[in-house]
C-alpha cells in the first residue's frame, strides 16, 4: 500500500505541497493562476509550525484504524480495504463534523464553499500525489507498505 | 542521461549533449523544479524579520498588513528599479566614454549622427569634438539631477503626442538615477503601500530607461564608435577560427569594448599573437555587445562575427575556441566561471558590476583606452601559450554566412530612400500587414532556449507582418536563419516577395537590446509621417521569452509608450488581481499599452494580429 512519509526534518517550510495540492484540486489552474486571494481554494495538507517554529509538514496518514471513519454517523467516511486509503464520499457527507473533531493530526476540514467535509484523496486518478512530486526537499516522499510493517521508498521520477 | 533543456537550435542541443563533462544553465534547469508558486505569483515578501511572508487563502495579508496587491506592486516596481539601474550604468558609461574622448581630441567617428543631434539638441560648440562633449555632460547632468527636477533632454528626444500624455499622466521622470533611488526607498519595509502609485513609478522609470538607457546609449555610442552598418555576415559557433586568439566579449558596453577592438588590430600587438603561433586576434561575439559589435560592422579585420546570445555562453566555451572572456556587464552568466576554468580560459572583467570570481579585473579607464588594450593583448597571449596543445578545441559547423544585421532608425530611413513613406506604402496596401518588435532576452522557461521566440516568429512572418529583433532574440534568430535571404520563403507569400524584391529577410536585425531604442526612433518616425500617436500603428511589441529585471524596465518603456507588450510568461504578477488588471487592462486607458501574457505560440501570434487588425481598420487601411 501507498503512503506519503514525512520527514519534517527536511522541510523547509515553502508550502509548495500546500500550493500543489491546491491547482490539483482546483480545476483548470496552475502555479501561476491559482487564486490565493480565494479563501474558498483550500489545500488538504498543510505545513505547521512545530516546536521551536520548526515547520511541520502534514498530510492525511490514512490511518489503519481511521477515528475519523468510526466517528461518521453518515458513512461518508469510508476505508476503502483494496488500497488502505481513507475516503470521503462527498455526497454522503451531512456535515456534521464529527470527523474533523475526530483526527487526531487535525487533518479533515469543513468545506469552505459547503456544509461538507474536505480531506486529502491521494490525488485520485494521479500516479502520485502531487504534494510529493512537488516538495523540493524530499521532505514528502512515497514509500510501499506491506502487512508485516515493511516499508520501502518508492523512487519518483 | 543527463536532462537537458531543449533548444530551438537542434545543432546547439546537439552540442550540448555531445559535451558530456560540461554543465550548463540547459543542465541545471531540470535541478531547479519545481518552481515556488509564492516567488512566481509575486506574493512573497521578505522586507522584515517578521518575514518572510506569504500571501495564503488563509493567510491574506502579511504580518505588517500588506496584502497581496501591495506585495506584488512593491515586488514588481523593485524589479524595474533594478533593471533601470543597469540601463542607466551603461548609459552613464557611455556618456563618459564620450566625454573622455571629446576631452583627448580623438576623431568622433559618427559625425553624422551628431550633426543631426546637434540640430535636435541645440548642442553648442564649435566643431565635433565641442558638440560631442556637450551631449555627453548634458547626459550627465540630466542623469544625476533631483527628482524634482525634470531631465531636459527628455522633451527634446522624446515624440510630441507622448510627451504631451505622460504630462497629463504626471509620469515624466526627474533625474534618473533619483527616481531610481526613491522606487527603492518607496518599496521598502512600511513604506508605501499604494499599488497604483507604485505602478505609475514604474512607468516613470520605464521613460528614463528608454530615453537614456536605450535610446542616448545607442546615440552615445553611435557619436563614440560610428553609426550601425547595414551588412550581411557570419553568425554562429563557425566563426570561431583556432588559428586566431580568440576574446568572447560577453556585455552590452560597447564603449568599453571599443578601446580594445581598435588595439587588436595593432602592428604591435598582431607581432605578439604571431610570435605565440597564431594569425592575430580575433573577437568573438557573445550577447548583446556581441550584436552591438556586429552591427556597427567589422571596423579593422578584428570582429570575426557574433556566435550566438546569453544562454549560448556556456557551449560556447566549450568548444574550446575561446582563449579568453572580456566581459563588462550581464549577460555574463556564473556558470561560465566552472566552464572557464575546465577549459583554462583566462577572464577579464572590465566592469566590477559582472566581477567573476575568477576573473581579473581590469577597472575600465575611458582616458587609457591604449593601456587597457595592451594588457588585455598581453592575457590573451599568455592564455593562448598556456592552454592550446592541452585544450581539444572542437568547433560545429553551425550558424549562417550570410545573415543581415546592422539595422538603425537613420540608416532604415536612409535604406528607404530617405523617409518611411515606402514603408507605410507596404504597411498601407497590405503586403506588409504590420510590424512585430520581438525583442528582449531569451530564457530557458517558455517551451526552451528560443523555442518561444522562434516559433512566434515563424508565424508572424507567415501572416505577412514584418518582425523587427533587438536583444538576445536577435542573436537566437540569426542563429537559426531568419535573417539570411532564405528566410524570405518562410513568410507569407506578400512579405515574401517584398523581401525578394527589397533583397531584405523578413526578420530586421537591429542588434542589442538596446536597438529597442532604435526600433522605439523608427516607430516614433512612421507615427510622425503618418501624424498618428504610437498607440494608433499597426505595431506590437513582444518579449515572449524575457528573462531578467532590465527586460521589465524596457517592458514598463513599451508600456509607456502605449504600446501592446506581449509575453509568454506573467512577471511574478499574477497574485495580485489589481496590479494583474492595471498591467493587462486599465494601462490601455492610461497610456494606450498594455500587457499581453499568452504562454501558446499560435494562440499569442493570433493575439497579436488582431491587434495589428484592428488598428489598420481604426486607421482605414
Amino acid at each position: 500500500m501507498k503512503r506519503i512519509f514525512i520527514r519534517p526534518e527536511l522541510c523547509a517550510g515553502c508550502k509548495t505541497c500546500e500550493l500543489s495540492c491546491l491547482v490539483e484540486h482546483c480545476a483548470g489552474s496552475s502555479l501561476w493562476t491559482i487564486d490565493l486571494g480565494d479563501a474558498g481554494n483550500q489545500p488538504r495538507n498543510t505545513v505547521l509550525a512545530g516546536p521551536k517554529g520548526v515547520p511541520l509538514p502534514l498530510t492525511c496518514r490514512h490511518c489503519p484504524e481511521p477515528a475519523c471513519v468510526d466517528a461518521c454517523p453518515a458513512g461518508a467516511m469510508v476505508r476503502n480495504e483494496a488500497t488502505g486509503l481513507v475516503e470521503h464520499r462527498n455526497e454522503r457527507c451531512v456535515g456534521c463534523w464529527m470527523c474533523v473533531m475526530a483526527c487526531p493530526f487535525g487533518l479533515v476540514w469543513p468545506s469552505a464553499r459547503e456544509q461538507k467535509s474536505i480531506k486529502c484523496d491521494f490525488c485520485g486518478e494521479r500516479d502520485n500525489p502531487a504534494c510529493v512530486e512537488s516538495c523540493p526537499t524530499g521532505a514528502l516522499s512515497l514509500v510501499e507498505t506491506d502487512p508485516a510493517g515493511g516499508v520501502k521508498e518508492i523512487t519518483i521520477d | 542521461m543527463k536532462k537537458v533543456c531543449p533548444s530551438a537550435d537542434e545543432i546547439l542541443s546537439r552540442f550540448i549533449v555531445s559535451k558530456d563533462d560540461v554543465e550548463t544553465a540547459f543542465h541545471r534547469l531540470s535541478t531547479q523544479q519545481p518552481k515556488c508558486g509564492f516567488g512566481l505569483q509575486g506574493v512573497c515578501c521578505r522586507l522584515c524579520s517578521n518575514g518572510p511572508c506569504r500571501v495564503t487563502p488563509k493567510s491574506p495579508r502579511g504580518v505588517c498588513g500588506a496584502d497581496a496587491d501591495t506585495m506584488v506592486a512593491r515586488n514588481f516596481l523593485r524589479a524595474v528599479a533594478a533593471g533601470a539601474a543597469c540601463y542607466l550604468h551603461v548609459v552613464e558609461n557611455a556618456a563618459g566614454s564620450l566625454q573622455a574622448a571629446a576631452a583627448s581630441g580623438k576623431e568622433i567617428q559618427g559625425a553624422a549622427v551628431l550633426a543631426e543631434l546637434a540640430g535636435a539638441l541645440d548642442l553648442p560648440g564649435s566643431d565635433a569634438r565641442e558638440r560631442a562633449g556637450h551631449l555627453a555632460g548634458q547626459v550627465m547632468d540630466d542623469l544625476y539631477r533631483p527628482r524634482q527636477k525634470q531631465m531636459a533632454l527628455t522633451e527634446k528626444l522624446a515624440y510630441a503626442p507622448r510627451l504631451a500624455r505622460w504630462r497629463e499622466l504626471g509620469i515624466i521622470p526627474g533625474g534618473a538615477k533619483s527616481e531610481v533611488f526613491d522606487a527603492l526607498v518607496k518599496t521598502s519595509t512600511n513604506q508605501s503601500s499604494d499599488p497604483v502609485d507604485m505602478m505609475l513609478h514604474a512607468l516613470r522609470l520605464g521613460i528614463a530607461t528608454g530615453i537614456y538607457g536605450l535610446e542616448l546609449t545607442n546615440l552615445l555610442n553611435d557619436v563614440l564608435l560610428g553609426e550601425p552598418k547595414i551588412a550581411a555576415g557570419p553568425v554562429g559557433f563557425s566563426v570561431v577560427d583556432p588559428d586566431y586568439i580568440n576574446i568572447m566579449v560577453t556585455g552590452h558596453q560597447h564603449a568599453l569594448i571599443g578601446p580594445v577592438q581598435e588595439g587588436l588590430a595593432a602592428p604591435r600587438a598582431i607581432d605578439l599573437a604571431r610570435q605565440a603561433g597564431a594569425r592575430g586576434f580575433k573577437i568573438i561575439g557573445c550577447t548583446c555587445v556581441g550584436q552591438d559589435l556586429q552591427s556597427r560592422g567589422d571596423q579593422n579585420g578584428v570582429f570575426a562575427g557574433h556566435a550566438g546570445n546569453n544562454f549560448t555562453s556556456e557551449a560556447l566555451l566549450a568548444t574550446g575556441g575561446v582563449d579568453l572572456v572580456l566581459s563588462e556587464f550581464n549577460c555574463t552568466l556564473p556558470g561560465i566561471e566552472e566552464v572557464c576554468r575546465q577549459y583554462m580560459v583566462a577572464q577579464i572583467c572590465l566592469d566590477d558590476v559582472a566581477k567573476k570570481q575568477n576573473a581579473g579585473y581590469l577597472p575600465f579607464d575611458p582616458g587609457a583606452g591604449e593601456e587597457t588594450a595592451r594588457r588585455v593583448v598581453e592575457a590573451a597571449v599568455e592564455s593562448y601559450r598556456q592552454r592550446r596543445g592541452r585544450i581539444g578545441i572542437n568547433v560545429p559547423e553551425h550558424g549562417y554566412e550570410n545573415s543581415l544585421a546592422g539595422l538603425s532608425e537613420r540608416n532604415l530611413r536612409a535604406f528607404l530612400g530617405g523617409n518611411y513613406k515606402p514603408l507605410i506604402e507596404l504597411i498601407a496596401s497590405g503586403r506588409v500587414k504590420g510590424l512585430a518588435a520581438i525583442v528582449g532576452c531569451s530564457n530557458l522557461t517558455a517551451g526552451g532556449h528560443d523555442v518561444f521566440t522562434a516559433g512566434l516568429t515563424r508565424e508572424l512572418i507567415a501572416r505577412d507582418i514584418l518582425v523587427l529583433s533587438a536583444g538576445c532574440t536577435s542573436g537566437g534568430l540569426e542563429n537559426l536563419g531568419f535573417m539570411s535571404p532564405e528566410a524570405a520563403g518562410w513568410a507569407g507569400e506578400k512579405l515574401r516577395q517584398v523581401c525578394r524584391e527589397l533583397n531584405i529577410p523578413p526578420v530586421l536585425n537591429f542588434g542589442p537590446c538596446l536597438g529597442i531604442g532604435r526600433l522605439e526612433m523608427v516607430a516614433a518616425g512612421i507615427a510622425a509621417a503618418l501624424q498618428v500617436d504610437l498607440p494608433q500603428l499597426p505595431l506590437v511589441l513582444s518579449a515572449p521569452q524575457w528573462l531578467e529585471e532590465q527586460a521589465l524596465a524596457d517592458g514598463a518603456f513599451g508600456l509607456a509608450l502605449g504600446l501592446p507588450l506581449h509575453l509568454a510568461l506573467p512577471p511574478f504578477i499574477t497574485g495580485s488581481k489589481l496590479v494583474t488588471r492595471v498591467l493587462t487592462e486599465d494601462m490601455e486607458k492610461l497610456t494606450g499599452g498594455r500587457v499581453i501574457v499568452e504562454g501558446e505560440i499560435v494562440p499569442a501570434a493570433e493575439q497579436l494580429e488582431a491587434v495589428i487588425m484592428q488598428r489598420r481598420a481604426a486607421l482605414g487601411i
